[in-house]
């Protein structure tokens, strides 16, 4: 009788811990499978940014048109002032970028964006740095070749 | 304790802990299966909310063609929407979408005005449908192009801008 007791002791044991190993495990599976949260920035953002920002008409005008950023990214390379009123390109360049990335990506103000960093360099020669708020170790960044004198174009949102 | 009753008590723990075994065996199966699943989903999730606009930019209502020198990605034709915005009864449930909004980056005006056709080109956004943005939205940016007059002379301005896409 006394074996018997023991042996029923051994089992209540057992079913407990199974129990709770299962109770664990059940968490751990809710946890695991909880709806994913949607990421402040997506890398698609970026990309386009990129890719519109670089088709943006300034207000430089060369001989035949007004310059694209992307048109100005080369003409600052090649140190080019506008036509019109000769401001160096550079400064178009810098002032424009500058303007698009203040409105485009609104650093603190309750928004999700912490920072962000722009460069535009040729080999080791930089055209642009735009750096504006933090850095953290949340980003989503692009870089893009302009494909003329290896222009190109990195940019990084920090969240 | 009868010897019956026993042998009752042991089978019946045996029968939980042999279920309880299989119920384990279950859920390390559905986490190893479901591991990846978080990033599937999110790519997924970024992939659709990217192809929705980009599919919008590039629709042949709203695109800009060759219009503005050769074919752009995510290029929209402003005046294209506008035209677009006032004949929106034949487009009611087109894209299947409860609004679609064009808010112009860079340059701002100065008081931040919805375009109509009194105010246009001197406007910030384009609501297509008229309507505030609710909802589920996908946004992305695009490039906002339209003809520009200047001494004379035609030229194309772009400006950058962003397209909103909201379902409920």
């Amino acid at each position: 009788m006394k074996k018997n007791k023991s042996g029923q002791e051994e089992m209540v044991g057992f079913a407990l811990i199974v129990i709770i190993v299962a109770v664990i495990i059940l968490i751990f599976v809710g946890f695991s499978i909880k709806k994913p949260q949607k990421e402040p920035i997506e890398s698609y953002e970026v990309e386009s940014f990129i890719q519109s920002f670089l088709q943006h008409t300034s207000d430089c005008k060369d001989k035949i048109e007004y310059l694209s950023v992307q048109k100005l990214m080369i003409g600052c390379f090649d140190n080019e002032k506008c036509e019109e009123d000769g401001r160096e390109t550079c400064e178009v360049l810098n002032a424009t970028l500058t303007g698009i990335l203040n409105e485009g990506w609104k650093v603190g103000e309750g928004g999700l964006t912490r920072g962000y960093l722009l460069e535009v360099s040729s080999g080791v020669k930089k055209i642009v740095s735009i750096q504006e708020g933090n850095v953290t170790k949340n980003y989503k960044g692009a870089m893009q070749p302009l494909g003329r004198n290896d222009i190109q174009i990195e940019f990084t949102a920090y969240y | 304790m009868k010897t019956a009753q026993m042998k009752i008590q042991q089978m019946a723990f045996m029968l939980i802990a042999v279920t309880l075994f299989f119920v384990l065996v279950l859920m390390f199966f559905l986490v190893v299966k479901f591991a990846g699943l978080k990033e599937t989903a999110s790519e997924l999730e970024e992939k659709n909310a990217m192809l929705l606009v980009s599919k919008l930019a590039n629709s042949p209502e709203f695109s800009c063609g060759n219009s503005f020198g050769k074919n752009k990605i995510n290029c929209v034709d402003a005046d294209k929407i506008m035209m677009l915005k006032e004949n929106i009864e034949k487009y009611k449930d087109f894209w299947g979408a409860s609004n679609i909004e064009v808010k112009k980056i860079y340059p701002k005006t100065k008081n931040a005005r919805t375009c109509e056709l009194g105010n246009y080109p001197d406007c910030d956004s384009i609501r297509v449908y008229s309507k505030e943005i609710s909802g589920f939205d996908a946004s992305n940016f695009i490039i906002l192009c339209r003809k520009e007059t200047s001494e004379g002379e035609t030229y194309d301005k772009c400006e950058v801008a962003k397209m909103m896409v909201s379902y409920s």
